[in-house]
């Protein structure tokens, strides 16, 4: 090609989180320009962490999975080939994670949320409507809230 | 002991030329290293990145794989060893805390994630995944948010399984919690893991990975006899066959994996054939797609806020990228791991969309059989899997016409040239394949179709003659034809492309044996008229005439020139033809092709493979005129 359009810029933020147990803090919030895949709110979450984008009336603009954070088991690795890879118990897990969410111009915050998986996958579901959660369907919950802004904040609720 | 016992030096790019804002981006964090160690974290990266490359399938992704090591020297090396886990006891002031006995294990080796992902965001703010190399011969590390590896022998194998979990969300695929002897995990009895890699479902046709597993492989192919053990049999089939093994997820029984093994259920073994379709689909998005130079792609608008392209990568990988208003280009991604007949100028991969929340595709493999597969907003994307029996030339191209949602009807060529067709009906599925009224084609040529009525059908192709012949099908009247709409002697690999205009036009568009662009149409009240040369342009040795139309009185076409630049020119009713025009600048390979498509009336979408190899793109807007070519990847 002759020429070659430029593409428009990516426009992202990445978030790093420390965890103790049941306490979250953002620590740092920096713009960066990188592609970010895998955040559309049609596909159904399943069980695990995520980070949704919410604009300033709470509605959902986008949500990335957090990956390997807030695990209760530690990988212990064998010195020779063969030998099993095990796994230990962790007690309170603590450490730290990073998700890079697309900046959109109207979020306004980030949440925090937790999948929790199906209480009976295999029960029957109802036949008829519910009006409350049934077997069978996941649970959202809200683990903490924070401010999109340069500057780190405390969780608004747990 | 914290960021106080040391300084961070440097960043270095190791590896890779993608674009940082686009690219699987590997951070290498020293840690215990000295100002005067520093070179050998130097041949610790450089070991990591041979042991990286010569991983498959990070061996085929170099273009969207980039790596950086970030030099940081510590106050003290090495890392804490506690004799509480069995170690020396010794400590050491280092910018990560690195220590040994993570949980009194000893080879359990951490250190400060938050600081390692705040110094690898300062660094290298584009980063995808971060390993924190520590500077001791102890074996050990750990994965999680980030992987930690020491310098013992093979902990980089650590390090390549610990992304499996952190870059691509895959899950652990050995069979038991702590070695095997443990309780409580000898069948697993919850829901579908969302991993890629495990599975609680043992039905061949639901199955997650079933477009992996051949016909003739057993599923499940290993049962475990003893839930209450670990299965440690040998495989009862060859290394590398994908099916449906059980013993997974830390489970004995119950959840099951794709091969009998994998680098997510040891170290030192390859990732399976699942784990590395997993990989590329995260990493090759990223990158530009290398197409065949003369292999059309085709691109199909299922509402007018979506495009589905589909291409050819150079080594025959069948290819999708698809783009959304709302989210811009999501990436090439390869089509249920297919491969397309290299003969020819490439078997493209033709799409149609019945209706907006469906797809179905269809090309000629590498045993140059039909195949297809379809999409469906539900589901998702199909295995491949043949239609019938019928042996195709070599880079043939299956031309689709969807007369109603439910029924189409598929075209190609024999290896004998036979035109051949069959059709899916949604009552009935796929017919035999038939010889349309004993039409053979040129060497090269394809057979186009279009229906202007749910009743009519409507054929084109260049004979052994070279000349252009028809023919139609209608519902009442069956099969009809063949004959020549005028005398004009042809390439032999022509295309003939046709648009209607309105139910009762024709315009057919291909090139002469000189190369001429020429042109005829058909009406229901003239008939046909006459070959002639559009606006006096020739086309490149090989190259189609791309016709498109916007308004029944108004054509675009587009075809890549005797210069090889990409030209176009339309037809106004009135005004009549105008001139040829380089098309931004754009350059394609002797041969090219050129794909348009029209998603709403004042919009043009074209796509072709450059000069340089890769995939571009441009559009047109009534509004805005003509953008520059982009390379296709993602936004």
């Amino acid at each position: 090609m002759d020429s070659a359009q430029e593409q428009p810029r990516a426009s992202a933020i990445r978030l790093i989180f420390e965890y103790e147990g049941d306490e979250v803090r953002l620590v740092s919030q920096q713009p960066v320009d990188m592609v970010v895949t895998g955040f559309d709110l049609t596909q159904v979450p399943h069980p695990g962490h995520y980070v949704e984008s919410r604009d300033a009336g709470g509605e959902p603009l986008n949500r990335v999975p957090v990956r390997e954070a807030f695990e209760a088991s530690a990988e212990v690795f064998p010195e020779q080939p063969g030998e099993p890879i095990t796994r230990i118990d962790v007690p309170e897990p603590r450490g730290a994670f990073t998700v890079v969410v697309p900046a959109a111009a109207d979020a306004a915050r980030v949440v925090l949320l937790q999948v929790l998986p199906e209480a009976d996958p295999r029960a029957a579901r109802p036949s008829g409507p519910a009006t409350s959660p049934t077997a069978g369907e996941p649970q959202v919950v809200e683990l903490a809230a924070f401010p999109l802004e340069t500057t780190t904040e405390e969780p608004q609720s747990r | 002991m914290s960021t106080a016992d040391g300084t961070v030096i440097g960043t270095t790019q190791i590896f890779g030329s993608a674009p940082r804002n686009r690219a699987f981006n590997v951070v290498l964090l020293a840690d215990g290293f000295r100002q005067a160690e520093q070179a050998a974290f130097d041949s610790a990266c450089a070991a990591f990145l041979t042991a990286f490359r010569g991983t498959p399938p990070y061996d085929e992704l170099s273009p969207a794989i980039n790596v950086f090591r970030v030099n940081v020297s510590s106050t003290d090396s090495g890392a804490d060893d506690p004799a509480a886990a069995g170690g020396t006891g010794a400590t050491a002031n280092t910018y990560f805390d690195a220590t040994f006995g993570g949980n009194n294990i000893r080879r359990l080796l951490i250190c400060n994630n938050s600081t390692a992902l705040q110094v690898a965001a300062a660094q290298v703010p584009e980063f995808t995944v971060v390993l924190v190399v520590v500077n001791s011969t102890i074996y050990g590390g750990s994965g999680g948010t980030i992987g930690t590896y020491s310098l013992a022998g093979g902990a980089t194998e650590i390090a390549l399984h610990e992304m499996g979990h952190t870059a691509y969300g895959l899950a652990d695929e050995y069979p038991y919690y702590a070695g095997g002897n443990e309780t409580g995990h000898d069948t697993y009895s919850g829901g579908e893991p969302t991993q890629p890699n495990v599975t609680a479902n043992s039905n061949r046709n639901t199955l997650k990975w079933r477009w992996a597993v051949a016909s003739a492989t057993q599923v499940p192919t290993m049962s475990n006899p003893d839930c209450a053990h670990v299965d440690s049999r040998a495989s009862p089939v060859a290394a590398g066959t994908v099916g449906l093994f059980e013993g997974a997820f830390y489970f004995h029984c119950g959840a099951f994996r794709p091969e009998y093994d994998c680098k997510m259920r040891n170290l030192g073994v390859p990732f399976c054939r699942i784990c590395r379709q997993v990989i590329w689909n995260r990493i090759s998005p990223l990158a530009t797609l290398q197409g065949r130079a003369r292999t059309p792609i085709n691109v199909v608008a299922r509402y007018p806020e979506h495009l589905d392209v589909f291409g050819v990568a150079n080594d025959g990988r069948t290819m999708s990228n698809w783009w959304d208003q709302n989210s811009g280009w999501a990436g090439w991604f390869q089509l249920a791991g297919g491969i397309a007949s290299p003969g020819g100028a490439g078997s493209p991969i033709t799409a149609i969309a019945r209706y907006a929340g469906h797809l179905d595709i269809f090309t000629v493999g590498t045993d140059n059989r039909v195949y297809s597969a379809w999409w469906d907003v539900s589901s998702g994307w199909s295995a491949w899997f043949p239609i019938g029996n019928l042996q195709c030339r070599p880079g043939s191209t299956v031309n689709v016409v969807a007369r109603y949602s439910d029924h189409l009807d598929l075209f190609t060529t024999a290896s004998d040239g036979r035109v051949m067709s069959t059709w899916w009906d949604a009552r009935t599925g796929w017919a035999n394949w038939f010889h349309v009224l004993g039409g053979v084609a040129a060497a090269g040529a394809t057979v186009t179709a279009i229906a202007r009525y749910p009743f009519h059908l409507d054929l084109f192709t260049v004979g052994t003659d070279n000349r252009v012949y028809s023919a139609w099908w209608d519902e009442r009247a069956g099969w009809n034809g063949w004959f020549r709409p005028g005398d004009l002697t042809c390439r032999p690999n022509s295309t003939v492309n046709v648009v209607a205009r309105f139910p009762d036009q024709l315009d057919l568009f291909t090139t002469a044996s000189d190369g001429r662009i020429m042109s005829t149409w058909w009406n229901a009240r003239g008939g046909w008229g006459t070959w002639f040369q559009v606006s006096n342009g020739v086309a490149s040795a090989g190259s189609a005439v791309t016709a498109i139309t916007r308004y029944s009185n108004h054509l675009d076409l587009f075809v890549v020139g005797t210069d090889n630049r990409i030209y176009s020119t339309w037809w106004h009713d009135p005004g009549g033809w105008a001139s040829w025009f380089n098309v931004s600048g754009g350059v394609s390979q002797t041969g090219g092709q050129v794909s348009a498509l029209s998603r709403v009336t004042e919009h043009i979408d074209v796509f072709t493979v450059g000069s340089d190899g890769i995939v571009y793109s441009t559009w047109w807007d009534g509004a805005t005129g003509w953008a520059g070519w982009f390379q296709l990847a993602i936004t």
